[in-house]
């Protein structure tokens, strides 16, 4: 008899032990698979005008053009905002007179303000107005990371001082309407290896980090090299 | 209570072991859950796994510390936790230093962040001294897994 209530309390302890045994297996089991499923792409999720799925999600622009230039780059970040003022407005022109094909790939792994500014991007696109949001996206990046400043409101004002003032810009800043595209960017990012911000293919090789980056004249050359008129 | 034996001392080490450990997991993981995007860049910037794979563990990996850390701190099935636990900082450990033999410039991505970073940044001898103290902690919780405050019988 008195072995007993020992052997009860016993099993009352491995009965709390095994159900938090279960319950930490269940979140894990749970956040791996929420994680790894939320992280590919969606073949149904709305993607902007320009984009296509062949290109892994990217805007393109130029579709027949040659070279091909590939460009991974996250707003947030503060080496994509120093590659943008080397090699930004001679890509805006590349782009205007129909000399290379450019996609943009706007990924988003600093956060949720990158999140958002990607989605902003996609619905300027929408306008016709990519390359001049683009353009104020850099020139307006924040020094800190996530500081509230691109929040949907500032990303529709902002839109507002370049022409974008319409209704459905403003819907698609708000609603998010381009959020599944955003993951979708991700997604093929990271099946497609990019670790670094900005990441410049042409021709689908990526050009010298060290020399063809942050320098014009590099960078044309490395364009030159693939067939640049 | 009076027993300051070095005997009387373990449940304690073996108590603030499972803390520190469990915390140094929980917080690793909890920082990296929100951003699946970045662990799983981290994960491919050791230029070591097939993309597909470093993907997934990327994904994976903070959830399975936050689980390993759970299971520390409230002292369940401490032994197989520490064990995992051990392993997963000696795996790191191997990573970290094949990075550093090869030349690469990355950040381990331990606490979030991660990928590469300029030639001067890389802290690869504190990341290995770390992840080795931990280690440390891992093997002595396998030898003593009794300790206080701990729902293991």
């Amino acid at each position: 008899m008195a072995a007993k209530p020992t052997k009860s309390s016993g099993q009352k302890d491995n009965f709390t032990r095994n159900l938090v045994i279960g319950m930490v297996a269940l979140v894990v089991g749970v956040g791996v698979i929420f994680s790894v499923t939320g992280n590919q792409t969606k073949v149904s999720s709305k993607i902007p005008t320009i984009a296509s799925e062949a290109e892994g999600y990217g805007l393109v622009f130029n579709p027949s053009a040659m070279p091909v230039i590939d460009i991974w780059e996250d707003f947030q970040c503060p080496v994509c905002r120093s590659f943008e003022s080397v090699v930004g407005s001679y890509l805006s022109q590349l782009v205007k007179e129909n000399k290379a094909k450019v996609i943009y790939h706007p990924l988003s792994f600093i956060g949720p303000e990158s999140v958002r500014a990607a989605n902003a991007a996609a619905c300027a696109a929408e306008e016709s107005k990519f390359d001049e949001f683009h353009t104020l996206l850099y020139k307006t990046q924040s020094t800190t990371e996530n500081s509230g400043l691109w929040s949907n409101d500032n990303l529709v004002g902002l839109g507002a001082t370049i022409g974008l003032t319409s209704d459905s810009f403003k819907k698609c800043v708000n609603d998010g309407g381009f959020l599944g595209w955003v993951n979708n960017i991700a997604a093929d990012g990271a099946k497609k290896n990019v670790n670094s911000t900005p990441t410049v293919f042409v021709n689908g090789k990526e050009i010298d980090r060290n020399t063809q980056y942050m320098d014009l004249n590099g960078f044309t050359a490395a364009l030159v090299a693939a067939g640049l008129k | 209570m009076s027993d300051f034996s070095i005997k009387g001392l373990q449940p304690w080490l073996t108590l603030i072991s499972r803390l520190i450990l469990g915390g140094v997991l929980l917080a690793a993981g909890l920082l990296k859950v929100t951003h699946p995007a970045k662990s799983a860049m981290a994960v491919r910037a050791y230029e070591v796994l097939p993309v597909t794979f470093a993907n997934f563990l990327g994904y994976a990996l903070p959830w399975i510390e936050v689980g390993i850390a759970l299971l520390l701190i409230l002292g369940v099935a401490v032994k197989p936790a520490a064990l995992s636990g051990g392993l997963l900082m000696f795996l790191f450990i191997v990573a970290i230093a094949q990075a550093w033999a090869r030349g690469l410039t990355i950040d381990c991505g331990c606490f979030g962040g991660g990928g590469q970073v300029a030639k001067g940044e890389t802290k690869y001898l504190e990341e290995i001294l770390r992840d080795t103290g931990l280690v440390l902690l891992a093997l002595y919780l396998m030898k003593f897994p009794r300790g206080k405050f701990s729902l293991d019988r």
